[in-house]
């Protein structure tokens, strides 16, 4: 059988991450099952953040009860919401506020 | 009792895992792979292509979100307030995702051969028994209603299902810890 659901997403290197002129964000939603260690591994592994963001990103999400984890175009965040879904995370995707 | 995971000098990781272990992991990573075959079926995954020879395309024809309160937390909707967007999403992307699982329960329920004792796996392995146990767990706490994430129960039953998720969740940390 062949797992066609990616796993990881390759960006562009850019000097910051959020976009102002793209207006589309994922959000990571808390859940009560998912590990913190587990979620901060994920954040890690899917969007190459270094261990400091992903473990305050997974903060947020825990105190905050959700927390937009990454931005670009409505197409980038279809795509980084299929592979957090691929985790057993719950996200949405959004236009900025 | 199992020590749980831990990584092995190739990158990989190992684990012990008695008889009664074996057989608990088996029968829910069994129990996961079954519920997404049938909802595979149901969903028209996999009919219809295969019949004329054709390969499939991945579109499912489902756009709703699932019934069943397990489905619907494997599968979440990507939209929260755009029904026909979150539809499409799920059109496209369900299939896919659903074999993506469907992959790490079959690794798991392969890898499990090995019991009981030693268990070793590669990295790749390891990464889809880190989803695999995480949708387990993701179903066990959805059908037993567990709202918090962390629980102290009285009973020492072993068979308590919520003993068991307890244990789960011990069992998918040290896998996360040796992983990372």
């Amino acid at each position: 059988m062949v797992n066609t659901a990616p796993v990881e997403v390759e960006r562009p290197e850019s000097a910051t991450d959020v976009r102002p002129d793209l207006p589309w964000v994922t959000i990571v939603w808390n859940d009560p099952v998912n590990l913190m260690s587990y979620v901060t591994y994920v954040f890690q592994t899917v969007f190459g953040y270094p261990k400091a963001k992903a473990k305050k990103l997974m903060l947020d999400v825990h105190h905050k009860g959700r927390a937009a984890v990454s931005s670009g175009t409505r197409e980038e965040m279809e795509r980084d919401v299929e592979v957090l879904h691929g985790y057993g995370l719950w996200a949405t995707l959004q236009q900025d506020r | 009792m199992t020590y749980g995971f831990r990584r092995t000098r190739d990158g990989g990781v190992r684990v012990r895992l008695d008889d009664n272990e074996v057989q608990v992991v088996r029968s829910l990573v069994g129990q996961i792979l079954e519920l997404l075959e049938a909802d595979a079926k149901e969903a028209g995954d996999d009919s219809g292509a295969a019949e004329i020879g054709m390969p499939s395309l991945g579109i499912s024809g489902r756009t709703a979100t699932p019934d069943d309160p397990v489905l619907a937390r494997l599968f979440p909707d990507a939209y929260g307030d755009d029904a026909e967007a979150a539809g499409d999403f799920r059109r496209y992307t369900e299939s896919g995702l659903r074999d993506g699982k469907r992959a790490a329960a079959a690794t798991v329920l392969t890898g499990l051969d090995a019991g009981p004792g030693l268990i070793e796996l590669t990295a790749e392995e390891a990464q889809a028994w880190l989803r695999a146990l995480n949708d387990v767990r993701l179903a066990l706490a959805t059908r037993l209603g567990l709202t918090d994430g962390f629980h102290l129960f009285g009973s020492m039953d072993p068979t308590d299902p919520r003993n068991v998720y307890d244990w789960l969740t011990f069992l998918q940390e040290t896998l996360v810890r040796a992983v990372r």
